[in-house]
């Protein structure tokens, strides 16, 4: 089964074509980096109106990549639960356009179980049921995947998800954006244990994530060094504060896989293609026994061929949407 | 030619039929946030009532605004995959043109006005009624209704939503023109849209679907700060 894939849920305007879930024939992904450069962010409609000028240009780039065209379709997933309501919109607009146009079932998705299923695409032997970490700037889960499609949350961020603080440290730090690249490089040189900030909720027994905090730590000492004219080691400071972030996140992961006796770690979105990151994961979790995956770095970030992908699972269960589907901008994951 | 004309710019999603500038429908569905919910189900219950299905169409007219972004987002987003993905021809119309398309009078110069959601700053734009429909004067215009006071110096028709308040407010501005004042309340009408497009496309003059974008006509808020204050 052919599905064409359409994401748009914050600054990717994306389009994939992947057969039977599981086979990637193209990937068109457009960024809105310039626009996230001027504004130092994303800026809800600003992004929507770049999606709405895109989407068409990238439908058809992912069409042409994969020597196909709408005639060949046989299904349509896109993202219609949680992101930026205007740019949700113009995704789903343009799916069911398709849909109806070329009378071929339509499926609306959750994002964060398409940052699932990036990783299930990246590693199809990867078994159920697992522990998902998944992370990037929007959003900071900890799923129990008992299965495909079907998900219990054990924990999410109660205030800046990961992805969040390594871009407003980025910021601060004049580094620019987005920031988890910047201070993943600029770490690489630096003393991870140059500074101790504070690992947040690590001891706390919930499974939830809390990075506002480390983020006023770090910007309040930078602040504090200044004012005593002392001098500022960048890529020190880059990898302590990196530090603190992984070592919350694998000890939080690490704890949710234990108390749910299971061996295998799912750890998924934009802030997976972290090096360090992929690193303390990959040698605790040996030390430990436990297999740890981590998508292909093109899938890491916001894309649509894990749209497609969980849309497949989702329609081999039964599951369509009809043509009235509508955007849910803070819809939970669901089960 | 059998053209559909959607526009969901001014809260309803209208659409409507026409073949060449003869109208076979023309349906306003009330819509406020839920535009993209309905707008597929009622382009084809629009296309059914008429007995007809997309293939039996031959062109596609959208709505380009000014109006509702998000609406209008939405419109232009569903005109153009629907005519990319059915490979028909498409043609944007600006909303201003099909209001002012809707109530063309011979005698009388129109003013199509549409709200912009702030204040009583509005979207307008001045035309005349011409052999293929109505003809644009000038360029667009945003502001506050009452900088159009000055620019009434003949009889004019002001045409679009809430219009007798507009008029009411050129008016007190300057009660002299009373007389040369009138207004006809209008929505955006899928009809008109269809009738512009259906001349425009006989003439071969088809939008690329791709690139058909809508017209804001004025910038997000993002952008007035980022131009106003030159942040880098
Ligand atoms: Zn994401």
């Amino acid at each position: 089964m052919l599905i064409l894939g359409i994401e748009t849920s914050c600054d990717e305007t994306s389009a994939a074509l992947v057969a039977d879930g599981t086979k990637i024939l193209s990937s068109a992904i457009a960024t809105q980096l310039d626009l996230l450069k001027k504004y130092g962010g994303v800026v809800p409609e600003v992004a929507a109106r770049r999606h709405t000028e895109l989407i068409g240009y990238v439908i058809k780039e992912a069409l042409d990549k994969a020597g196909r065209t709408l005639d060949d379709i046989e299904a349509v997933a896109v993202t219609s639960r949680q992101g930026l309501i205007s740019c949700l919109m113009v995704g789903v607009a343009a799916a069911k356009s398709i849909s109806y146009a070329k009378n071929v079932p339509l499926i609306g998705l959750h994002h964060i179980e398409g940052h699932i299923f990036a990783n299930i695409l990246s590693h199809p032997e990867m078994p159920f049921p697992h522990v998902c970490l998944t992370v990037s700037g929007g959003h900071n889960m900890l799923v129990h995947v008992q299965e495909k499609c079907r998900y219990e949350l054990l924990g999410t961020t109660l205030d800046d998800a990961a992805g969040e603080a390594f871009d407003k440290i980025a910021k601060f730090l004049g580094l620019g954006f987005p920031g988890g690249p910047v201070i993943d490089k600029l770490s690489k040189p630096g003393n991870p244990e140059a500074f101790s900030f504070p690992r947040p909720m690590i001891k706390n027994k919930s499974f939830d994530f809390s990075f506002s905090g480390l983020k006023t730590a770090v910007i309040n000492m930078f602040k504090d060094k200044i004012a005593r004219g002392e001098k500022l080691p960048l890529p020190d400071i880059a990898a302590s504060f990196q530090e603190a972030v992984v070592d919350t996140l694998v000890a939080k992961t690490l704890r949710a896989v234990e108390m749910k006796d299971l061996k295998v770690v799912s750890v998924t979105g934009g802030v997976s293609a972290n090096s360090r990151l992929r690193q303390v994961f990959t040698e605790t979790c040996k030390r430990k026994g436990i297999k740890v995956f981590f998508p292909d770095l093109s899938l890491c970030t916001d894309n649509a061929a894990m749209i497609a992908a969980a849309g497949y699972a989702r329609m081999m269960l039964g599951e369509r949407s009809d043509l009235r589907l509508n955007v849910f901008p803070n819809a939970p994951l669901g089960g | 030619m059998i053209v559909l004309g959607i526009d969901t710019s001014g809260y309803v999603n209208a659409v409507g039929l026409a073949d060449g500038t003869r109208v076979l429908a023309d349906v306003a569905f009330p819509a406020k946030t839920d535009s993209l919910e309905q707008i597929v189900d009622n382009i084809d219950s629009v296309l059914k009532s008429a007995g007809l299905s997309l293939e039996d169409i031959q062109g596609i007219g959208v709505g380009l605004g000014p109006g509702s972004w998000t609406g209008i987002k939405v419109g232009v987003t569903v005109g153009k995959m629907l005519a990319f993905s059915a490979d028909k021809p498409v043609a944007g119309i600006p909303t201003l043109e099909a209001l002012a398309y809707a109530a063309r009078k011979k005698s009388l110069f129109i003013y199509a006005v549409i709200n912009s959601g702030v204040g009583d700053t509005v979207y307008a734009a001045r035309y005349h009624t011409s052999k293929n429909g109505v003809s644009q004067e000038g360029e667009y215009f945003t502001g506050s209704i009452k900088d159009l006071v000055p620019l009434i110096n003949e009889p004019v028709l002001l045409v679009g939503g809430d219009i007798k308040r507009y008029r009411d407010i050129i008016l007190k501005e300057n009660p002299l023109i009373r007389n040369k004042v009138k207004a006809l309340e209008a929505l955006p009408s899928g009809a008109a849209v269809a009738c512009l497009a259906a001349v425009r496309l006989a003439r071969g003059m088809k939008d690329n679907p791709l690139s058909l974008t809508p017209l804001y006509l004025k910038e997000s808020t993002a952008e007035v700060f980022i131009n106003k204050y030159k942040v880098k």
